[in-house]
């Protein structure tokens, strides 16, 4: 289904809808609100950019100077080109972890969160293979449990009430009937995972930023899940997409203070881990993913959209995000950011969702890393209507319409047909959502005797 | 050609061309304890001055004496930990104190290093925890906090206030998987 089929499924509950893009909003301002006391945020914003710029510009080295260094602190790198391969390393680095081989019983995983390994759908794979699987971010454990993938990548479980999670917990963790005190469903997750944190073999972690001169990585979390996690099991297993080195360890200064003012409106999260070597007698993977990276490097017009820091302000700020909901997006990276990574992994499941703004801006205007998404966005409009992806009636209508506008008689005629049309016909017909889609919340406006060119030419001084 | 070597031909075809590296320049700002102790506050931690590090002892006793499994070096402590303890004494933990390096006033963070922590898991299993800082280690910002630090180790983390989340509903819920309450005592 495409963007506006799936929107429209979600519009449906009024309240619901008005509830999320308020809950949304309310992060925004959150974030306004974290960054006007640093006087420097617009040029930290600049320098992120530029940072990041120069490092894509410079990646194969960068690449190489971290695996280099990470080798050197005792840690395995392994390269996987797509999804599929990621997915299969991760697999073998669990079988041949020496901690683990020859375990009787199912091998236990924990995992913070990892957008990643949502994008490599690495969840079922394990699963499929005999391995059981723990999402410990307790935004992913509600959606783990109702079998939905997330919605936001900071906030997964943004699109659920507290009485939605009450049930799910009600049913998966034996809580009380009816119970929806936010405090007391978290206590209850607490104590679930943190008997699956001390049973657990492996614990894999995403990263947010890889640095090219130690070989280190760090992952911010709020929960605490990603250390907990890491810490208590004999193998952790990093997973990044290559887009997240930065050269130098000054670097992360500029970041980390971008990072949680622009997702939640927090000065800093509460934990900002930084991994360079693994704990004595144990282990440490990192799998650099390709997975249609290197392409979007290719596209002149889309590379910076490599940039992203995930922090998701581009989503809570988005008009369009906020009323249609992350799922409409049918991608792992809803919203603006994600409309313009998608088409890049496949144009046409994804040709509907470039279209899925309103070119506002905002979305640029609040990015940390000063990507033109809303840029990008029309950029994708001329690719989708290029490769021949827009939908019949866009398609047909676009080209009458540019022969009708290139023929100022017929143009003039067709004007004046449909103002007298509106007046005479009824309002049903004029607004029928069938055949006017553009009609299905809007009114059209009473329409004018006579258009600006017959009032021009009826005015104009001879 | 294996994956390696194809993902980085292919970085190398596709990169634009080069683009050098912005200088970082100086970012100023209020280090003082008063701006770090109000940005603690604001993300659900506390900060106690004290006179003196051989105080510590008494804070503790004042603050945590229904606790009963306290880890600390700094302290007396119930429970012995090393690098080598088990998960399931960890779990036990109510308590760790343990010694911060450099605290950041723009954000409240404390900057703890491997060594500091005891075992890698401490600072997070434990149900309750405070760190403990030197006052004139405060910075104020990341920046300054990186320039600080010499290195950043084998592992470490910076802190900032308690474990929190606000997955249900965007409710601020104190106390995830991490600490319940985080305590900063100044020396």
């Amino acid at each position: 289904m495409n963007h506006p089929a799936l929107a429209e499924k979600f519009a449906k509950d009024f309240n619901r809808t008005t509830w999320h893009d308020e809950t949304l909003w309310f992060v925004r301002q959150k974030r306004d609100r974290a960054i006007y006391p640093i006087p420097e945020f617009q040029e930290l914003r600049l320098l992120a950019s530029q940072i990041k710029d120069h490092t894509l510009s410079n990646l194969d080295n960068y690449l190489l100077q971290f695996e280099e260094n990470a080798i050197k602190n005792g840690v395995k790198v392994h390269w996987a080109a797509d999804g599929e391969e990621h997915n299969r390393i991760v697999l073998d680095i669990i079988r041949n972890a020496s901690s683990i081989k020859g375990k009787t019983g199912p091998i236990k995983m924990v995992k913070s969160k990892s957008m990643l390994t949502e994008e490599c759908h690495l969840n079922p794979f394990l699963q499929k293979n005999g391995v059981e699987v723990v999402d410990t971010d307790l935004g992913e454990r509600i959606v783990q449990f109702r079998n939905e993938p997330p919605s936001h990548i900071v906030m997964p479980a943004i699109h659920l009430k507290k009485e939605d999670v009450g049930e799910t917990f009600h049913e998966h963790l034996g809580t009380p009937k009816g119970e929806k005190d936010p405090q007391a469903l978290t206590e209850a997750a607490r104590q679930h995972l943190r008997q699956k944190f001390v049973e657990a073999d492996v614990a894999l972690t995403g990263v947010n930023f890889a640095v090219a001169e130690t070989g280190s990585f760090v992952v911010c979390t709020n929960e605490g899940n990603a250390d907990l996690g890491v810490n208590l099991a004999n193998v952790h297993i990093a997973c990044m997409g290559m887009e997240k080195l930065i050269p130098k360890v000054e670097h992360l200064s500029v970041f980390i203070r971008l990072l949680a003012r622009s997702a939640t409106g927090q000065p800093v999260t509460t934990y900002t881990s930084h991994f360079t070597k693994p704990a004595d007698g144990k282990e440490m993977h990192i799998v650099i993913v390709d997975n249609g990276r290197t392409q979007q490097l290719g596209r002149s017009d889309f590379r910076n959209s490599l940039k992203c820091i995930r922090c998701g302000a581009c989503m809570n700020t988005c008009p369009v995000y906020r009323r249609s909901g992350g799922h409409s997006y049918d991608f792992t990276v809803p919203g603006p950011i994600g409309a313009i990574l998608s088409p890049n992994i496949d144009l046409h499941k994804y040709s509907s969702l470039p279209f899925a703004s309103t070119l506002c801006g905002s979305c640029s205007d609040v990015c940390p890393v000063k990507i033109d998404i809303h840029v990008q966005l029309y950029k994708w409009r001329q690719v989708v209507s290029k490769e021949n992806e827009l939908p019949a009636a866009k398609k047909w209508g676009m080209k009458g319409l540019a022969k009708m506008l290139a023929m100022p008689k017929v143009y003039d005629l067709g004007g004046k047909v449909a103002r007298s049309a509106l007046r005479i016909l009824p309002h049903g017909m004029t607004h029928a959502q069938s055949m006017n889609p553009w009609a299905k919340a809007r009114e059209l406006p009473d329409a004018p005797k006579q258009s600006f060119k017959e009032w021009y030419s009826k005015n104009k001084k001879s | 050609m294996t994956s390696r070597e194809k993902i980085l031909a292919s970085v190398k075809a596709n990169k634009p061309s080069f683009l050098e590296l912005p200088v970082i320049s100086a970012f100023e700002g209020d280090g003082s304890i008063e701006r770090f102790k109000t940005v603690l506050a604001g993300i659900g931690g506390h900060a106690i001055e004290i006179d003196s590090k051989t105080d510590c002892q008494g804070v503790i006793d004042t603050h945590y004496s229904d606790l009963k499994n306290v880890a600390s070096k700094l302290v007396k402590a119930s429970v012995e930990i090393d690098i080598n303890t088990s998960k399931e004494v960890l779990e036990q933990v109510d308590l760790a104190v343990i010694d911060g390096i450099i605290g950041v006033a723009e954000n409240g963070a404390i900057w703890i290093p491997e060594v500091n922590m005891i075992n890698r898991a401490l600072p997070f299993i434990t149900q309750h925890l405070v760190l403990v800082l030197d006052k004139t280690y405060i910075v104020a910002n990341m920046h300054e906090a990186y320039k600080k630090l010499d290195t950043i180790g084998n592992y470490g983390a910076f802190i900032a206030g308690p474990s929190k989340t606000a997955d249900i509903e965007q409710s601020l819920v104190i106390g995830a998987h991490g600490a319940r309450s985080m305590m900063v005592i100044l020396y």
